[in-house]
């Protein structure tokens, strides 16, 4: 009986990696496609600034970066927002009731001084207390918005969302390292569709190991450190595979809290971030989806397969298990509260195929995974497994592994997504990652999400930590 | 034909492997495509870092040789036209060149091209003196190169051409556009709309009067249009008559864009065809940017309709007429603009009101004075903004922002 279960079980995992395989497969094609479309819809950083610098028809966009006890970084990455290079942008700054000195640095360095606000509460937050502007011209972008303690980023930003004025809004942490030219990057896509664009995704990357100047990144390395070596090169893999090749069919499966773009009237019609969510940015662009289909609006979401910005990953194995984690708590949470768009084609290719395959290849894998790895061995042990064919398998899951990598730098290289200081150094170390990678990091994921999966339906009490940053190697 | 080879390669792999079970089958044919693709992908890698290298080098030295000439050609605003000798000169190159060809393969034009295409726009050397741009890229062969790609095939090439033949200023053959603006690929007709409204002929824009634009409609085209009749006023041609095309258009947005691009460049004489559009289509967006137009314009015709038709509209079209009254301030709205503080609950439409009365003139500012004197506790908050330097900075209404959609709206309470 318990052989036959397990054949069963064996045939059922292996079909489900052949399904999975043809669909990275199918993703890598899709995701060449839109890079060609882009080569030709998208002309160089420089033409870019040519068209909309000078044009008063350039959309003005707002930043809003909530920051609590950030007195450390604050003035810096404050003074990095400033630098962006795009020519009608305002900074919102939510101060969320911080208990350190971020709020008097603030109010010292850029002369602010209270000003009148009546502002409707569109998206729900915690009451704000004050808003400050800048006495001096040089400053006029800043908008300090100082508000009760919300707890979360979601509700800092959607205080941002209340006080922003313009069309649309990125979302970002205040200690981001953003790429100048980021702006006009994302704003392209956005002015040259046809449909409206309702979000904006960009390629974040690790900032661990690079080296900053005057806020920004002046040399892109890979990490020497393991943990975000393997990150760096799993986030290379989401955005140059995953969201690209999504952004073909028009099923962007993620808009990343760290930088992305939203259209500020949709954001709001769709009642904003979710102060509840553990998956904010997810669960705001669902709901955007939701509501463009419910009212049989067009819509379109965008994906810029350039790097826009740096973001400091967990550099210990702590970190990146509380992060990982919240992750995948929070997929679960967007699997129950958007059940019913999974599987539902009225909610077009979203529902219809992107969610199906989020469910199915990164929902039910790490349950899948541990039922094998338990199958394997109670099997080991009993004598009954035929090894000639597991090691066969295990070669072709790992080769395919490989391919995927040299698919990710040959995109890489391209498309000079990003301007790696030691090219050839960089893509060794990221071929290295991923020879190891299936031993190293991946358990440790699948065994993160488990416990993410676990704390959820325990219903234990989500607690938002941020990560323990180390801080990116200054010149 | 493929199918049939595909199926000839499974068939041959299965049958090298026939005593072995199925999935080690399916294993193996995976792990030799993922084996080859390997292979494929380092070698492309390997070649194109080559390949790089090269265009590093050709670049480089493109740079070195022709950088100072370039720089000059754009820094010199000096009031004629250079000879070809004094070219040559500043190219550091020997006079024998006259008449020859400088650059002999279509590699060197390209990368000759793009070095300078990145100087021009970077530096925006508005100073320069376009004709002596023209009279260098032709004696290097690059007019001719980029006309020659643009009539090829590759999309990619044409569109990277018709990027530099738009910021050079350089005329295109009309068969050469006119076949692109039939191409399948939206963005290459796009490019080639924009080009052949900057520079043809009044009767080659007839082309247009049809419902072209419709499937052409997004900020990027304003504002490229917007450039392209820019350049066009700069030459002296004449500019279409685009409240004709706002009327034959369906699309709202395109229809929007028409009457927006109206006002940037003050066609004045065109306010009085939007009149039928105004009073018969629903369209919320349309009306107002049309009346954002005669504001701006001070179209003052308008104003009685303006004012019939304020309280009937719903919220974001009343805020967009009042301000449209507060541009023409005639003095024969004000009572319209009480209308709207007064008999409105909206909060940012009352807000909007105060506005406009306080840059009402001195009429308005004396009604803003008595408002808010007589303004209740509830009411106080309005008023507030106009006493703060820094918000009241925001409360004036300037052309810039008169123009931009977006900034309409300062305060959204």
């Amino acid at each position: 009986m318990w052989v036959l279960f397990y054949q069963i079980f064996c045939y059922l995992v292996f079909s489900y990696s052949i399904l999975l395989m043809a669909s990275y497969a199918l993703l890598v094609l899709m995701s060449r496609q839109a890079q060609n479309q882009l080569d030709i819809n998208v002309p160089d950083d420089e033409t870019i600034k040519y068209m909309m610098q000078g044009s008063p028809l350039t959309p003005a966009v707002s930043i809003i970066a909530p920051a609590f006890n950030e007195e450390v970084t604050i003035i810096d990455n404050v003074n990095s927002l400033l630098k962006i290079d795009y020519p009608d942008y305002e900074i919102v700054i939510v101060n969320d009731a911080s208990t350190d000195r971020t709020m008097e640095l603030l109010i010292n360095e850029y002369s602010l001084v209270e000003v009148p606000y009546d502002i409707a509460m569109r998206v729900p937050s915690k009451p704000i207390k004050r808003v400050l502007k800048s006495t001096d011209e040089r400053y006029s972008k800043i908008i300090v918005v100082d508000k009760e303690h919300g707890g979360r980023k979601a509700d800092g930003s959607n205080a941002g969302i209340n006080v922003c004025s313009n069309k649309y809004f990125v979302c970002t942490d205040v200690d981001c390292i953003i790429e100048p030219m980021a702006l006009y990057r994302m704003m392209w896509l956005v002015i040259n569709s046809h449909k409206p664009v309702i979000g904006v995704g960009a390629t974040m990357l690790m900032s661990n190991g690079c080296i900053v100047e005057d806020g920004r990144v002046t040399e892109a390395h890979v990490p020497n450190a393991v943990f975000p070596m393997f990150q760096q090169l799993e986030y290379l893999r989401s955005f140059f595979i995953g969201k690209l090749g999504w952004s073909r069919i028009n099923a962007l499966p993620n808009i990343s809290g760290g930088f992305g773009l939203f259209d500020t009237d949709i954001a709001v019609k769709s009642g904003g971030y979710d102060t509840t969510s553990m998956a904010e940015d997810v669960d705001l662009m669902l709901r955007m989806v939701t509501y463009m289909n419910n009212n049989g609006f067009e819509y379109q979401l965008a994906q810029v397969p350039k790097v826009c910005c740096w973001t400091e990953g967990p550099s210990n194995l702590k970190s990146l298990s509380r992060q990982r984690t919240r992750w995948a708590r929070g997929l679960f949470e967007i699997v129950v509260n958007h059940s019913k768009l999974f599987f539902n084609p009225s909610y077009g290719v979203i529902g219809g195929i992107m969610l199906p395959y989020i469910f199915i290849f990164e929902f039910i894998a790490p349950i899948l995974e541990l039922l094998g790895m338990i199958f394997l061995i109670y099997f080991t042990v009993k004598g009954g497994v035929n090894w000639n064919t597991s090691t066969i398998v295990f070669g072709m899951i790992y080769s395919f592994s490989l391919f995927m990598t040299s698919f990710v730098i040959l995109s890489d290289v391209k498309t000079k997504a990003v301007d790696w200081k030691y090219k050839r150094v960089s893509y060794l170390k990221l071929v290295f990652a991923s020879f190891i990678e299936p031993f190293m990091y991946h358990p440790i994921v699948t065994y993160c999400s488990l416990v993410g999966y676990w704390r959820y339906i325990r219903n234990k009490a989500a607690v938002w930590t941020p990560i323990q940053r180390t801080g990116v190697k200054k010149k | 034909m493929i199918l049939a080879y595909f199926k000839y390669l499974l068939t041959y792999a299965f049958s090298r492997y026939d005593e072995y079970p199925f999935e080690t089958k399916v294993a193996i044919i995976i792990t030799s495509f993922s084996t080859i693709m390997i292979i494929i992908m380092q070698l492309n890698m390997f070649f194109g870092s080559i390949r790089r290298k090269n265009k590093e080098r050709l670049r480089n030295s493109i740079e070195y040789k022709y950088g100072m000439g370039m720089a000059w050609i754009l820094s010199d605003d000096a009031d004629y036209i250079a000879s070809s000798e004094t070219i040559l000169e500043a190219f550091g190159l020997d006079q024998n060149y006259l008449g020859k060809q400088i650059l002999k393969k279509d590699v060197e034009k390209k990368m000759f091209a793009d070095v300078f295409y990145m100087d021009y726009i970077t530096e925006k050397s508005e100073l320069s003196k376009i004709e002596n741009i023209h009279h260098m890229l032709s004696m290097f062969g690059i007019s001719e190169f980029l006309e020659r790609e643009v009539s090829l095939g590759n999309m990619r090439r044409i569109s990277d051409s018709l990027h530099k033949l738009r910021a050079f200023k350089l005329q295109v053959s009309p068969w050469v556009v006119n076949k692109l603006l039939k191409a399948k690929n939206l963005h290459v007709q796009r490019l080639a709309m924009y080009t052949t409204i900057m520079s043809s002929s009044d009767s080659a824009l007839d082309y247009f009067e049809t419902d072209f634009f419709d499937k052409h409609c997004c900020i990027r085209d304003e504002i490229e249009l917007a450039y392209s009749l820019q350049r066009r006023r700069r030459e002296g041609l004449k500019l279409p008559n685009l409240a004709r095309w706002a009327h034959i258009q369906m699309n709202e947005r395109t229809q929007c864009m028409f009457v927006r691009l109206m006002r940037r460049f003050n066609l004045v004489e065109y306010c009085g065809e939007l009149k039928d559009l105004f009073k018969e289509s629903k369209k919320k967006k349309l009306i107002e940017e049309i009346s954002r137009t005669w504001g701006y314009l001070h179209y003052v015709d308008c104003e009685p309709m303006l004012i019939d038709t304020l309280m009937s509209q719903p919220d974001d079209t009343k805020v967009a007429i009042m301000h449209a009254m507060t541009r023409l301030g005639t003095g024969k709205s004000m009572n319209a603009l009480l209308d709207g503080f007064h008999n409105t609950t909206n909060p940012h439409v009352r807000y909007e009101a105060i506005r406009c009365i306080y840059n009402y003139g001195k009429m308005g500012r004396a009604m803003f004075y008595k408002l808010e004197k007589e303004a209740t506790e509830a009411d106080r908050k309005y008023f507030a903004f106009f006493n703060n330097p820094i918000t009241l900075e925001k409360i004036r209404l300037d052309k810039e922002q008169a123009y931009h959609p977006s900034v309409e709206t300062v305060f959204n309470g």
